[in-house]
């Protein structure tokens, strides 16, 4: 019992963490309607600043802590006034939460690029002694995490309930449109949620820092359980996300004490998945209805970039020439084994584009569908005599049918909450990967994976690999091209921009939407195993969450529905760290930075820019180039 | 000869046979025990003032919205239980009151996406390059561009939808559920928002959709278009039908002109 009650304290210490990092999802959402994921992020570098200014420099506390916290909060804005804000008005809701996982992202590159990979720990504010109260001891810095939380709930209860910014806070949280109207700057509302909201997590963060060890990537996971919480309390709603953090807390501590650490995480995102199934709008509904009315997925539709017809086939021909070329004249064997990863990943890519792309269907897990792939066929391939190939489709078999499962999920969903429940699968992969350890190997990843073998050939080189994967590529985008310039294609794009028109003409949308999926799934299962045989070997960070996020940083920097946009993504980021091994240190950076900057300025990505530069040369005068920013014009809301 | 019949009976002759729908928000009767018909090759006009229920009308016989009762018979067919796919596959398309074209597409492949139901196209057969699918693409293609040309829209075929002018949207949408081939149009407001030219084009086009033996129902606030095209009018008030027959007849009823008008004691409020 005693061994209980010391759990579960520790729970509500890590729960109160979770609880003020979802109070400030909760706030932003309420006054924005979109989810802010960088949240976890801005703990991190105050924690981290916090360590900089009163370990590093010897500052004391007392000054080292506000000091880290101002500066979080002055970054935090700074970022807001030139990404967020302006996202709001161009983007659809689930775009503006890939652009904030792209904030997320250059906060991870921002750290690595400062602190480096290794981890650091800070002291506890009030010594190292803790509390002993009969047979359960708690530390100190335990009654920092309650005290602070404490006070950040009281805080902005009072300012929501009591000020006349609050009142403004909340007009602009029940309809944006009339708020403007009646004299409230709604752009600096938002401004000023969000640093509220990065206020509470850098205070968050600097409390909690002594009671865990802080990484570059830290961040993350104060993202993803303070979002998890907030999702099971109730996006919505500030009572939800103190009882939703609290929850997770208490349950991941329990899971972990009595069960496995490398469950529990595993059960926390089940928990999730649940909630998301039973009651979408988490466990307690916010008391404020934001307006659905108006419809978000015009915002959601640009215009993609189009290569003039008579130049496709020639251009195509080209670029299948110069492909089949390079590894002549590519004589390093680091560049061509990225060319090989490029390739691969543009095979996932291809996949995402079909579902993110045509359908508009939000996809943050994708990567778990190459785990579910790669680890499939390599642990085939190591452990039985089956042939490679098989072992691929094997992997395929198994990932359709955890697709058809999450589907029961995903197909009732739409924008930000599938977003949501995309994510939540991809850690749920994520955690598995680590925690199956006869299966795959665990964190240190499947060794002994043989190399891809067809028929007696074995594909060992690099070299060989990419002809391969080109082949392979090549005859995937003929086939997704055949089928996107026909009926399919068109019935997808009409989902993406209206699914209650596309329905009123005869197109099954659920059955389109799950087509675009599992061919989604497919490739990615594809891109897993062949990923996994070209490294004969696979570790969970391989394929986890952050390759989500490239994946979408990827596709949106080269250019949605375009099919083969992705490729100029995934060579951008897979080569330049390659090419030059200064840079390899800023790459997370420039992912996240691309990303964001692709949102906001390169709608149709880098092949609308080559395209228009084409068009140009080519002398077909501007026909392209009079859409260049198709989404700069349109309004928020109506 | 009377259409309405207040007993569940189906007409049997009629392309479609509303009878006793009824629906309550909370608890406000929105619809109340509405019935009437619309017979093969006549425009049939749903009209009514601001709030009369109208568009719930359509809603609840296209299944977007569950009524709470009353029977809805299309071509022979009871629509109960039908989802609005379903509907759109029998051949009852729709409309939408906002113009409704699908962003991020150009004109023509609006009109295409109306094609669909009618498509054989297999996914398998398009991945394939098949020569039969790309046929039907041509096929496809080429009659979206007779229906732009129908509606003098050939000129905007290649431009994306939502850069169109707002006239030419709605009747960008017309012609994309025409291009489903229909049994039945119905048309939510195809006029709101147009001026005068453009509503006799709207006018010149339901003439010929007429002409091609393709019943239409319409909801309309635009009062001469009605007057000019509708073959029976249906007049619904606060839910509850208050008038049925030809344009003549609905014009000179009393208790229409007292729906649009007021009651001449009450003043014209």
């Amino acid at each position: 019992m005693l061994e209980f009650v010391q759990i579960a304290i520790g729970g509500l210490v890590v729960g109160s963490m979770y609880a003020a990092i979802a109070l400030g999802f909760s706030l932003i959402y309420r006054v924005t309607g979109a989810i802010n994921l960088a949240q976890g992020g801005f703990a991190l570098i105050a924690a981290l600043i916090g360590y900089t200014f009163g370990v590093a420099w010897g500052w004391p506390l007392i000054v080292a802590i506000p000091a880290a916290v101002i500066a979080t909060v002055i970054a935090g804005v700074v970022l807001a006034r030139f990404t967020f804000v302006p996202a709001l008005a161009r983007l659809s809701n689930a775009n503006v939460l890939m652009l904030t996982a792209g904030i997320l992202t250059m906060i991870e590159g921002f750290s690595l690029v400062v602190w480096g990979s290794q981890p650091y720990a800070t002291p506890p504010f009030s010594g190292e002694q803790p509390l002993a109260f009969g047979g359960i001891t708690i530390p100190t810095q335990a009654f920092w995490v309650f005290g602070a939380t404490a006070l950040i709930i009281a805080a902005l209860w009072f300012l929501i309930a009591e000020t006349r910014l609050g009142k403004g806070l909340r007009a602009c949280a029940e309809n944006p449109a009339a708020a403007s109207l009646m004299g409230i700057d709604v752009p600096r509302m938002t401004l000023f949620s969000f640093g509220l909201a990065t206020l509470i997590a850098a205070i968050a963060g600097v409390i909690v820092a002594p009671s865990t060890s802080l990484q570059f990537d830290t961040g993350r996971l104060f993202t993803i359980s303070g979002f998890v919480a907030a999702a099971i309390g109730g996006m919505a709603s500030f009572p939800g996300a103190i009882i939703g953090g609290l929850f997770l807390g208490l349950v991941t501590q329990l899971s972990t004490a009595y069960i496995s650490s490398l469950f529990s995480s595993a059960i926390s995102l089940l928990i999730l998945l649940v909630v998301l199934i039973w009651r979408p709008q988490g466990l307690i509904a916010g008391g404020v209805a934001r307006r659905q009315d108006t419809r978000d997925d015009v915002k959601a539709a640009g215009h993609a970039a189009k290569l003039p017809a008579h130049l496709g086939w020639p251009l195509a021909a080209l670029a299948v020439l110069v492909a089949v070329a390079i590894p002549f004249a590519v004589t390093d064997n680091g560049i061509m084994s990225s060319l090989v990863i490029a390739a691969i990943l543009f095979m996932a890519l291809m996949g995402l584009d079909v579902l993110m792309g045509y359908a508009g269907q939000v996809s943050l897990g994708q990567a778990g569908f190459m785990a579910i792939g790669g680890y499939t066929s390599g642990y085939l391939a190591i452990n039985t005599e089956i042939a490679p190939a098989l072992s691929i489709f094997a992997g395929i078999g198994v990932s359709l049918a955890c697709a058809l499962v999450l589907s029961v999920v995903t197909l009732r969903l739409r924008g930000l909450y599938l977003a949501l429940a995309t994510l939540a699968f991809g850690l749920l992969i994520d955690s598995c990967a680590v925690g199956f350890i006869d299966i795959t190997g665990g964190p240190s990843g499947l060794v002994g994976i043989p190399s891809f073998s067809v028929a007696g050939f074995t594909f060992a080189t690099p070299r060989a690999m990419y002809y391969l994967v080109l082949a392979l590529d090549i005859v995937i985008l003929l086939g997704l091209f055949g089928a996107m310039r026909s009926g399919f294609g068109r019935a997808l794009q009409a989902i993406r921009s209206d699914q209650m028109a596309a329905a009123a003409l005869g197109i099954n949308t659920v059955r389109y939407k799950l087509a675009a999926f599992l061919i989604s799934v497919t490739l990615a299962s594809l891109a897993g195993s062949l990923y996994a045989f070209f490294f004969n070997f696979l570790a969970p960070e391989m394929v986890g969450t952050s390759r989500s996020l490239e994946l979408v940083a990827m596709l949106i920097i080269g250019g949605e529905s375009t099919l083969v946009g992705g490729l100029f993504g995934a060579l951008l980021l897979t080569l330049l760290p390659v090419m030059s091994a200064p840079l390899a240190i800023y790459k997370t950076f420039a992912s996240g930075a691309l990303l964001v900057a692709s949102f906001l300025h390169l709608p149709q990505g880098i092949y609308g820019v080559l395209i228009q530069l084409l068009t140009r040369l080519a002398g077909a005068r501007g026909e392209v180039a009079a859409k260049v920013n198709p989404v700069s014009d349109r309004v928020q809301a109506s | 000869m009377s259409a309405i019949d207040t007993q569940s009976q189906a007409n049997e002759t009629a392309m479609l046979s509303v009878r006793g729908l009824a629906k309550s928000f909370g608890g406000l009767k929105a619809i109340n025990d509405v019935s009437f018909d619309v017979r093969p090759g006549e425009v049939t006009a749903l009209i009514g003032p601001n709030g009369a229920g109208k568009t719930t009308v359509f809603n609840l016989v296209t299944n977007i919205l569950a009524r709470d009762a009353g029977r809805v018979v299309f071509a022979g067919r009871d629509l109960a239980n039908l989802s609005p796919v379903e509907i759109a596959n029998l051949g009852l398309v729709r409309t939408f009151q906002s113009a409704r074209v699908f962003p991020g597409m150009t004109a023509i492949e609006n009109v295409m996406v109306g094609g669909h139901r009618l498509g054989r196209h297999s996914l398998a057969g398009q991945a394939l390059w098949l020569w039969r699918a790309r046929e039907e693409e041509r096929r496809t293609r080429q009659r979206a561009g007779e229906m732009l040309e129908l509606v003098g829209l050939s000129g905007f075929a290649g431009m994306h939808a939502t850069e169109l002018p707002m006239g030419a949207q709605k009747l960008l949408e017309v012609v994309r559920a025409l291009m489903a081939q229909p049994k039945l149009l119905c048309l939510d407001e195809p006029a709101a928002g147009l001026n005068d030219t453009e509503t006799q084009e709207l006018a010149n086009l339901l003439r010929a959709i007429r002409k091609l033996g393709i019943p239409v129902l319409v909801v309309e606030h635009n009062m001469s278009l009605v007057m000019n095209v509708a073959d029976r009018v249906v007049v619904i008030d606060s839910g509850a039908i208050i008038a049925t027959g030809t344009p003549a007849e609905v014009q000179n009823n009393n208790r229409v002109i007292e729906a649009y008008l007021g009651k001449e004691d009450h003043g014209a409020s």
